[in-house]
């Protein structure tokens, strides 16, 4: 390459920096580009020139609204993106904690077999998808909502749900014998968990704990665990919920 | 991460919180650089309502990307606006006949703030925008006009030429000049 057609590639160095080289003619400068020093130090050194020049422009203040727009579309994005890892989370634990079915296939109850408490913990779930009822959904205060049960061996249950919040209450508790406590289970996507809130029923048989997520929660469930609370539950539910949504 | 912690960040360090989904983090990102943004965008597209679309899919797309930024190729700031600067350009070509706004005048300068509101990166910015200003005003018309209608009008040499009826060697010469004398004006600066 001579002197001229070099200084002809210095003209296309500046096009490039400044965004009008014909298209066409930049592959053929990117691949010089590659292979030329001097141009590289051309291109470093008009860069600043060029990216200096939308600092020039005369200032506009953006409109507040446009802030607001973009932030929210922000955030709407930040949560779906957490609650996409929150799902992945769950999927998870899958593997290690045992869904309902599971749960209830695994349980053997004083010599029971698992076939008829799953059979009695299935007609508490009939009887009480077929009785659950929002009672504030759409009628009630702000976002409160109430799942309530009917009475099933004495033992009444509804669950109150605020923004994300749950309120569990049962009436019609026995007396739990000594070195036992009442443990509440969330069902998300299939899979059971604690509710870290242990609680037991005061003399006039009410008992109350709280749920500090609802988030994607179909069904809660009371179990009588010992003293201290179990990982997974080890006794068939007394108290299932269903959560509709 | 709070707020007060993002605002203590450097741009280069707000970029991995970003790339995290940290909407704080962004916040302060176009606090920034958002109305500079904008002001480049309202430059080339001439109008607010579309120089609000072009920032929204602009920073829309940083934050689904912000991850991408590599700090071997420029700072945040140029960065920023050269996808800005981009997406405006390509708003403009997909307006069917639609001119880009050709002037460079008085103007449309900067307006000044009182230097004690201003930070100390906002003061040198600042500066450069007053050499940069200093330097398009002493540029021969023919030369500010082919570097204007390039960078704001997004037109390649070729087009250009065609505008102006000049031939493309002209344009390509009187591209390469102003932006050599613009590049001497910002290193005499830095002298």
């Amino acid at each position: 390459m001579n002197a001229n057609d070099h200084d002809n590639r210095l003209e296309e160095v500046a096009a490039y920096a400044i965004g009008g080289l014909d298209r066409d003619q930049v592959p053929g400068l990117e691949k010089h580009l590659a292979g030329c020093k001097r141009c590289q130090e051309e291109l470093r050194w008009l860069s600043p020139a060029v990216q200096a020049l939308p600092e020039a422009v005369e200032r506009q203040a953006p409109p507040p609204e446009l802030k607001q727009r973009l932030m929210a579309e922000v955030r709407a994005d930040a949560a779906a993106e957490e609650r996409r890892t929150r799902t992945e989370e769950r999927r998870e634990r899958a593997e290690s904690r045992p869904g309902i079915g599971e749960w209830l296939r695994g349980l053997n109850v004083g010599g029971l077999t698992w076939k008829p408490l799953a059979g009695l913990a299935l007609a508490i779930l009939v009887i009480a998808g077929g009785v659950g009822y929002a009672v504030g959904n759409g009628g009630g205060s702000g976002g409160a909502h109430t799942w309530e049960i009917e009475p099933s061996n004495g033992i009444a249950a509804k669950v109150v749900t605020e923004d994300d919040r749950g309120e569990l209450h049962l009436t019609g508790v026995e007396q739990l014998p000594k070195g036992r406590i009442l443990e509440a289970w969330v069902e998300r996507d299939g899979i059971v968990e604690p509710v870290p809130a242990l609680f037991a029923p005061d003399q006039a048989g009410r008992a109350s704990t709280t749920i500090e997520s609802m988030d994607e929660v179909s069904a809660v469930m009371v179990t009588r665990e010992p003293a201290g609370g179990s990982k997974k539950p080890t006794t068939e539910p007394f108290v299932v919920v269903p959560i509709e949504t | 991460m709070r707020r007060e912690k993002a605002e203590r960040l450097a741009d280069e360090e707000l970029m991995p919180w970003i790339g995290r989904k940290d909407p704080e983090a962004f916040e302060v990102f176009y606090d920034r650089h958002g109305g500079a943004a904008f002001s480049l965008a309202y430059r080339i597209l001439g109008e607010r309502g579309a120089a609000e679309d072009c920032i929204q899919e602009a920073f829309i797309s940083i934050w689904r990307s912000g991850g991408k930024f590599d700090a071997a190729r420029g700072s945040v700031r140029s960065w920023t606006l050269s996808i800005v600067r981009n997406r405006a350009i390509d708003m403009l070509r997909s307006k069917a006949g639609k001119a880009p706004k050709m002037t460079f005048d008085d103007d449309e300068i900067i307006e000044s703030r009182p230097a004690d509101e201003l930070t100390d990166e906002e003061a040198m910015r600042n500066e450069t925008a007053t050499e940069v200003r200093g330097a398009l005003s002493q540029l021969p018309g023919e030369q500010s006009k082919v570097i204007q209608l390039a960078y704001f009008g997004g037109f390649s040499q070729s087009e250009i030429a065609g505008m102006l009826n000049v031939p493309l060697g002209t344009v390509k010469g009187r591209m390469r000049l102003g932006l050599e004398k613009i590049r001497g004006e910002l290193a005499e600066g830095l002298a």
